[in-house]
């Protein structure tokens, strides 16, 4: 009914080719950013902001990175911790080494670290596919997973083994460590994340993501068009390593603010981020963004959300019932929707186009 | 005088010569020889098996031939490969469609531009000035194929959806779309019925006439060959066995033979 795009015609290839053609679709995604930077900061409670909201950030840039390289370019990749690892822990020496560089910068300098290792990680890709890819990232995983424990360098040979972020500022406003306010910390991930976005929702709409594409669905006709794979597949390594160490760097320096980062960028997290991608949709921007909410925000939610609507759940019982709860969805969603969140949600925007007809 | 590595129409555009394909003990194609002139169409034609495919995989870069040479445009070289033969002019459909199903038909033929898009990364990042007046211009080069090729109506369709006659023109658009020198297809009318069939006949005479292309096609339609084809080069076991004009090549025993077979 009101999600309708007779009337707008196109005049021009530009608005064509626009990223959405469909006015509505304008107005809905300027209703989501003001949302974003403008309700939920002000109305938000800082649990929503710091549990929920930063969370589903953090999660939704490394699903995008994931997604690069396994939505959009058909490489499987186990490794996707390991790489958010590599971020965190250039961003811990970067501010070390140049602690008056401003953090945001150095957070983005550190993926570019990320992205070198994800090239180094994703040579063997030219000569092998699927899951013996798969393994290989498997490989980095465990590598540098080992690098973040046994080589002291990295967290400064501080005995605990733990990332201590300092506090650092933006016009002496602190935006890491513990003074540090969840607003602050929200806004610089919201910034980030929408910019980073935007930059990959370019690319791929390009001839880089063409070619990513190709490469995905018909490798040889890719080759014989002129597309070089092991350029194109290192390229989508170290965009995706790259966003990948950015969402690794936010997640302990604007969400954790520290800890014992060689847990938290384990196997398990690589997993969960696939999950993220293959439910959220693959080959889908706003699937990673889908992905990362039914997963990263789901839980939390339904931890405090069920005692608020008046469930009586104790501790580690609600704990348990989550687990089975996420899992059972997740099951749900691969029958009901193989294609993942991103299909059901296009399926939904057709019917609404062709609504009160059904073709 | 002509600028070095282009072709006068009637010159020879690509030579094949002595060239052998071996996979292990499996000979796929023994010494054959022959040559494209510019301008032309030229049918390479025989049973199952002969080495048609292989010889155009040789061609474009994606086998390596053990014997042989190959000159295109005037340059020898031992081996082709895949980049070196796209970015010198070779386009080429294949048997069974290899298009990218998850793009729409409009992504397809553009991603055929790639080879002619040079901007680089940062502008791609940003979407906006010059690496958006490059896709602008070279949109208008793919809708006027989507024009010729009457497909304007799938233009925002996933491939991967359409008919199969569809999908055929689709892999020819993109393959024009890199406009190519020379344009192999391989069996381009498989699997389609009569009306597409002819379609597809037209389009091929129109790409060589309108754009001037070269085509070499790999058809098992004797019907076709025979009304489109300006030379014929037969293959059988890997070997050539005639090669002229389609009436001599019809009129030639050893076509016939390879064709009908023998009494032993």
């Amino acid at each position: 009914m009101f999600y309708r795009e007779t009337g707008q015609f196109k005049t021009s290839y530009q608005a064509d080719m626009a990223v959405f053609p469909i006015r509505q679709d304008r107005i809905g995604l300027a209703l989501i950013l003001l949302a974003a930077f403008v309700v939920i900061p002000f109305f938000g409670s800082d649990f929503i902001i710091s549990s929920v909201m930063i969370p589903f950030l953090v999660f939704s840039l490394a699903a995008i990175g994931l997604n690069i390289l396994t939505g959009y370019t058909g490489l499987i990749s186990l490794g996707t911790a390991a790489f958010m690892g590599v971020g965190a822990y250039a961003c811990y020496k970067l501010t070390t080494f140049f602690p008056n560089i401003n953090i945001i910068v150095l957070i983005l300098v550190s993926g570019l670290f990320s992205a070198a290792v994800g090239v180094l990680f994703g040579l063997p890709s030219l000569r092998i596919k699927g899951f013996y890819l798969a393994v290989a990232t498997l490989a980095a995983q465990f590598f540098l997973q080992w690098c973040f424990v046994r080589v002291p360098w990295l967290f400064n040979y501080n005995a605990s083994g733990a990332i201590e972020v300092p506090q650092r500022t933006l016009f002496d406003i602190p935006i890491t460590g513990a003074l540090a306010s969840p607003e602050t910390r929200y806004f610089v991930c919201l910034g980030l994340v929408v910019v980073l976005t935007w930059f990959a929702s370019n690319l791929l709409h390009g001839r880089i993501g063409r070619s990513w594409m190709a490469v995905r669905d018909m490798d040889i006709a890719a080759e014989l068009m002129g597309i070089r794979l092991l350029n194109t597949k290192l390229l989508a390594f170290a965009v995706s390593s790259f966003y990948c160490g950015v969402a690794g760097a936010m997640m302990i320096f604007l969400w954790y603010g520290g800890g014992e980062a060689a847990d938290v960028f384990s196997i398990r997290l690589s997993f969960n981020i696939l999950f993220m991608v293959i439910i959220g949709g693959l080959g889908s921007l706003v699937g990673s963004f889908f992905g990362a909410a039914f997963l990263a925000s789901l839980p939390t939610i339904m931890k405090f959300g069920l005692p608020a609507i008046g469930v009586p759940l104790a501790g580690a019982t609600a704990e348990h019932v989550t687990f089975m709860l996420v899992g059972a969805l997740i099951i749900f969603f691969l029958i009901v929707e193989p294609h993942g969140l991103a299909r059901l949600w296009q399926i939904g925007k057709q019917k609404l186009r062709t609504w009160p007809f059904p073709y | 005088m002509r600028a070095p590595g282009t072709v006068a129409a009637g010159e020879t555009l690509l030579a094949v010569e002595n060239v052998s394909l071996r996979f292990g003990g499996v000979k796929a194609i023994t010494d054959v020889s022959f040559d494209i002139r510019k301008g032309e169409i030229r049918a390479i034609i025989g049973p199952n098996g002969a080495g048609k495919t292989s010889m155009l995989n040789c061609i474009n870069g994606f086998y390596y031939p053990q014997e042989g040479r190959i000159t295109f445009k005037g340059e020898t070289r031992r081996r082709m490969r895949p980049y070196v033969a796209a970015s010198q002019g070779i386009a080429r459909t294949f048997q069974n469609v290899a298009l990218f199903k998850g793009m729409s038909t409009l992504d397809n033929i553009m991603a055929g531009r790639t080879l002619k898009m040079n901007r680089g990364f940062f502008w791609q990042l940003l979407r906006y000035g010059p690496a958006m007046a490059e896709e602008i211009e070279h949109r208008k080069v793919v809708e006027e194929i989507i024009d010729f090729l009457q497909i304007e109506h799938i233009r925002k369709v996933p491939v991967g959806k359409l008919p199969y006659g569809l999908q055929k023109r689709v892999e020819l658009a993109r393959a024009l779309a890199m406009e190519p020198e020379l344009l192999l297809l391989d069996e381009p009318m498989a699997g389609m019925n009569l009306e597409e069939k002819e379609d597809m006949c037209r389009f091929i005479l129109d790409v060589n006439q309108q754009y001037g292309t070269t085509i070499a096609l790999i058809e098992h339609d004797m019907g076709v060959v025979m009304d489109l084809s300006d030379r014929v080069v037969v293959l059988e076991y890997g070997r050539k066995i005639a090669d002229g004009t389609p009436e001599a090549v019809k009129r030639d025993q050893r076509v016939i033979d390879a064709y009908l077979g023998v009494a032993h």
